[in-house]
């Protein structure tokens, strides 16, 4: 395989890099640095909004690690992990290999009405689930009662139990479309060959799938994987417009309480923090998928 | 290939283009006064209209460039803007001291005594009123020091009731809390959901709570207790006795089924269609009222008991305040006489808004209309000075705790002990950070 892109003779070779500069400014000045910032503010108290800042170490972190409240938001994040990757992956791979090995007529059209969630901003997302589950209105109620489960029916988003699950479901149903088309796409590149292959050696559809459709999806599953995890833990339009974290507290995360500390409590730094720490996780579950990934992809060829 | 050049320049010059601004030519002697309110609803943006194109008929030369945002929204910004140069002149900033207390702590906020003195408005608004705009220098005491901000409306929390619903079933208007609970007793038998609620956004369930707490308390301790002084607590017998009472409607299903997932807006709009009896929130929801329904409504203050007298949580709505940097100091007070003059409280008026400032003396006010009814309560709570306080105020993230113990309480995850420790615990926690 060739690394290296062909270049015209007499090309000079920065000519790339030129291409690539303006983008590469935008990114420094409206990305790296501020993100540098927000670093180096988490080591810093302010006594007031534009007030001078002290120096105090690593006072943020520790400080940080002992409130509750933020662990208690980290935990709800991973709960969504379930909402955001899980859920969404498998009933993704489910319908991506339904639609890939049988004609269902009509197919272009259900690949663009299952991806139209992910075109919504999360915001209206939000607002339109948050109707959804309307305990008098909402259709969801609706159709219990309709189905004579009148007991099912009962004030979601106000519920200690189910207010978390309900605002999963609403990502879930965001995440599916995305995970199904990125799954069809790769499996319409495997082989067709190695199908003709296995199902010659006697093999079902369901050893098809474990044996010649998973292995082949790996670079698909860890790409889904890292972006509906990063999804996960950095949720906030969606919890802020359908619950705000209500009922007390059940539905809080850490982009929830980034957001009041920075902008209503007027704490910058321990914001600041926060954030750091939230982008330390989301840096470290990525590498370790990259890792695991790395090693099946080998293993599988 | 000989197109190549050609779009790359066709790019570059748009976004020269929309680079550059053009330049205004700005006579001499114009002047731009640049106000950011939150008057976004219909009705209310109109009044500002109004005034602000009357202001400009006035003052040829001025201009005013109004820019206005949803109340969350400007807080976020106001904060940031006014520490700009070219931040707005005037601006509303909310009360208390997550943002007001916060920018009068960095300097931000122009003392407004002088303009005070200069124009009467100590004569307009009677100093406990003025006080819950008011901060010492430092942004450290509340309630007290100088004056940084002027509101043109107020605001009064009370009992709305659908006066066609009472007339047909022959309901009267409560005047002691014993008969207002009789009166949940005999709607509730009827078959009607007596009082509107909805906990999921939090915000007016405290305003429920401490509704009922104000029948409770004296004007010393609510004062004390949201201004911190006097090293008052929240674990008082009184607390936990409006908190009961609280908790026993809730028991007694006297709020709309499954009210835990229901938002203010939708009950609010169950309200306006008449499916309930009663809603108890504040004048701010007249205006809506008063369109786009068949049914009639009422307002009354929630009635106290006979050997105490019944404060009402009410006060002033978000003031105007002046930006310490601005050149047009003078420019920016007379605007906001403006906005507190009689004119002023005849067109909130006509739009259903309670104006802060007395009304003129010929305005007539049209007789059992839910308006007058609003006014009147206003009126009669701030003339005898029993107008309360939102308790969300007394400290820095008290609001997000009352909102969090309330939604426990109301799904029964805490109990009223529960809750009283709870606030009192975050209430002397802040108290040590206030020195």
């Amino acid at each position: 395989m060739q690394n290296k892109a062909k270049r015209y003779p007499g090309e000079s070779k920065w000519k790339g890099l030129l291409y690539l500069l303006p983008a590469l400014l935008l990114y420094l000045i409206f990305t790296f640095l501020p993100i540098l910032e927000t670093i180096r503010s988490s080591f810093f108290q302010a006594e007031s909004l534009y007030g001078a800042r002290s120096f105090v170490w690593f006072q943020n972190y520790i400080k940080l690690f002992q409130t509750s409240q933020f662990l208690s938001a980290l935990r709800n994040n991973f709960v969504f992990i379930f909402f955001y990757s899980f859920l969404p992956i498998s009933f993704g791979l489910f319908l991506a290999s339904f639609l890939a090995r049988v004609r269902v007529p009509g197919m272009r059209l259900f690949r663009t009405l299952y991806f139209i969630p992910q075109v919504l901003s999360m915001v209206v997302v939000g607002v339109m689930w948050r109707w959804m589950y309307d305990p008098n209105i909402g259709p969801i109620n609706v159709f219990l009662r309709w189905l004579g489960l009148e007991q099912f029916a009962q004030a979601w988003l106000g519920s200690f139990t189910f207010a978390l699950p309900a605002v999963g479901m609403a990502a879930a149903w965001v995440q599916y479309g995305f995970c199904m088309v990125l799954f069809l796409s790769g499996i319409q590149r495997i082989p067709e060959e190695l199908y003709e292959a296995t199902s010659l050696d006697g093999a079902n559809a369901f050893r098809q799938f474990w044996h010649v459709t998973l292995p082949g999806l790996i670079p698909e599953l860890s790409v889904a994987l890292m972006t509906t995890i990063i999804a996960a833990l950095r949720v906030f339009d969606l919890v802020f417009a359908m619950t705000k974290g209500a009922p007390g507290g059940s539905t809080e995360v850490t982009g929830l309480l980034i957001y009041r500390w920075a902008f209503e409590l007027n704490n910058h730094s321990y914001a600041a923090t926060m954030a750091t720490v939230l982008t330390l996780i989301i840096l470290l579950i990525s590498l370790v998928i990259r890792r695991v990934f790395k090693q099946s992809e080998k293993g599988a060829l | 290939m000989k197109k190549k050049p050609f779009l790359i320049i066709f790019l570059l010059a748009t976004i020269i283009l929309g680079a550059c601004q053009p330049k205004q030519s700005t006579p001499s002697e114009k002047q731009t006064l640049v106000v950011w309110d939150q008057f976004y609803r219909d009705e209310e943006s109109k009044v500002i209209d109004q005034l602000n194109a009357e202001f400009e008929a006035k003052h040829p030369g001025v201009s005013i460039q109004r820019e206005v945002k949803v109340l969350e929204d400007l807080s976020l910004t106001v904060k940031l803007a006014l520490a700009n140069e070219d931040g707005p002149d005037v601006a509303q900033v909310n009360q208390g001291r997550v943002d007001m207390g916060a920018l009068v702590k960095d300097g931000l906020l122009l003392s407004l005594d002088d303009y005070a003195k200069q124009y009467k408005w100590n004569e307009r608004f009677p100093g406990t009123l003025l006080a819950r705009n008011s901060f010492s220098e430092d942004g450290k005491q509340f309630g007290t020091g100088h004056i940084y901000g002027v509101s043109p409306t107020a605001e009064v929390v009370g009992v709305y009731y659908n006066k066609s619903m009472f007339a047909q079933h022959g309901w009267a208007v409560p005047t002691s809390f014993d008969e207002f609970l009789d009166l949940l007793a005999k709607i509730y038998e009827a078959g009607i959901v007596p009082i509107s609620f909805g906990s999921l956004d939090g915000w007016n369930a405290i305003h429920l709570f401490s509704a009922i707490q104000h029948l409770h308390v004296s004007r010393e301790y609510i004062d004390d207790f949201v201004y911190s002084r006097n090293d008052v607590s929240f674990d008082t017998e009184f607390n936990l006795k409006a908190l009961y009472q609280f908790y026993d409607w809730v028991k007694l299903d006297y709020f709309t089924p499954n009210f835990q997932g229901i938002g203010y807006d939708a009950s609010n709009e169950s309200f306006k269609k008449g499916e309930a009896a009663l809603t108890i929130t504040g004048s701010w929801l007249a205006p809506e009222l008063l369109t786009g329904t068949d049914q009639t409504f009422g307002f009354f203050l929630l009635p106290g008991y006979e050997e105490q007298q019944a404060l009402a949580i009410g006060g002033l709505g978000i003031p105007f305040s002046i930006r310490a940097t601005t050149e047009k100091k003078d420019l920016a007070a007379e605007y906001i006489d403006w906005m507190v003059s009689e004119r002023a409280a005849e067109l909130w008026a006509d739009a259903g808004m309670v104006p802060a400032m007395p009304l003129p003396k010929k305005y007539k006010l049209q007789n059992d209309t839910l308006f007058a009814d609003t006014v009147e309560a206003w009126q009669n709570i701030n003339a005898n000075n029993l107008v309360g306080h939102y308790i969300d105020w007394a400290t820095p993230t008290m609001y997000d705790r009352l909102v969090f113990w309330l939604q426990r309480l109301l799904s029964f995850v805490s109990t009223p002990e529960e809750f009283i420790i709870g606030i009192s615990q975050e209430y002397e926690d802040w108290k040590p950070y206030q020195q």
